[in-house]
């Protein structure tokens, strides 16, 4: 295969210097010591991506409510990258890493008394693409303020401020 | 009987002339006079995109009215005179003053916190040099330890 390459790519100039540094990376077994460092690069940056497929399921599992949660996605990914030492004992919440920033309520950081359904640009950040309106454990909203907001987004959807399911 | 507060939102068809809108308007609060209600507020949004179709409509004509009521019929009769007219495809009654007399208990007690709060900043100024999260009293026990000093 490398041979192929190289005889393919040196006719073709431009492409010839990229060409040639690649093939020793991912085929040679036997030079360990340069691969070795290049694996250990690779294994914690990899787990890092499955690890927030690990939790999701743990945290309530829909993955399709991750859809619209940046929020909910956000400080896990950075955690994977605080952690990123740890491997796969990521996976396990009470040792080091797997870092997870605490969600805040955002109505109580403003210290909102009553959620107003006749505002319908505040309540779209609160609800998913096909309408559903988004759980508490992805926004970080509180209780009390879940409710309300869930009151509200209900009395803006019966008076066609907000839609029912999806946009139609 | 106690006043109660309503919102009473309702939507016209798009195309409907604003002058039957004002005609329709006009009733309405004839009858809110004379079931000695108020009127609190009254707003037209206009033409507005709803977020789905109503009787085949995309757009419709909102209109808000904020009415304080002691008589419950009154309500019933203008939600009967809605749902009467030709001109009007959605409407709803939301009744807020539960929620305003919340609202307004929840700021009275941030309030007495956040008066509450600066005395134990201040008695605490002593070990703390006032310190705290008061934003009032503080001034005044900085100056006195100062003089003290």
């Amino acid at each position: 295969m490398a041979d192929e390459t190289h005889k393919e790519s040196q006719p073709q100039q431009p492409q010839a210097p990229a060409a040639e540094p690649r093939p020793p990376e991912p085929r040679p077994p036997e030079p360990r010591p340069q691969d070795q460092p290049r694996a250990a690069e690779g294994a914690p940056a990899t787990p890092a991506a499955p690890r927030p497929a690990d939790s999701r399921p743990s945290e309530g599992g829909r993955p399709r409510g991750e859809g619209r949660g940046g929020e909910g996605r956000g400080p896990r990914e950075g955690g994977g990258g605080a952690g990123g030492g740890g491997g796969r004992e990521g996976g396990k919440r009470g040792r080091r890493g797997f870092y997870r920033k605490k969600k805040v309520c955002r109505f109580c950081v403003d210290r909102v008394d009553y959620i107003d359904y006749k505002k319908p640009e505040q309540l779209m950040t609160f609800i998913q693409e096909r309408g559903k309106i988004m759980p508490r454990r992805i926004t970080g909203t509180c209780s009390r303020h879940q409710r309300w907001l869930a009151e509200a987004i209900k009395r803006a959807r019966n008076i066609a401020l907000m839609p029912f399911g999806g946009a139609r | 009987m106690d006043e109660r507060l309503y919102d009473m939102i309702f939507i016209c068809r798009p195309a409907t002339p604003e002058e039957e809108i004002d005609k329709l308007l006009a009733t309405l609060e004839h009858t809110i006079e004379e079931r000695a209600g108020k009127v609190e507020k009254k707003e037209k949004w206009g033409a507005r995109k709803m977020a789905y179709r109503v009787h085949r409509h995309r757009e419709g004509y909102y209109v808000l009215l904020v009415l304080r009521a002691t008589q419950g019929d009154m309500i019933h009769e203008l939600e009967r005179r809605l749902k009467v007219s030709d001109i009007v495809i959605k409407y709803m009654t939301v009744r807020l003053d539960e929620d305003m007399k919340r609202q307004k208990r929840l700021a009275q007690r941030r309030e007495k916190k956040a008066s509450r709060r600066p005395r134990p900043g201040g008695s605490r100024s002593h070990g703390h040099g006032g310190g705290g999260g008061g934003e009032q009293q503080p001034a005044p026990s900085q100056t006195q330890a100062q003089a003290q000093q």
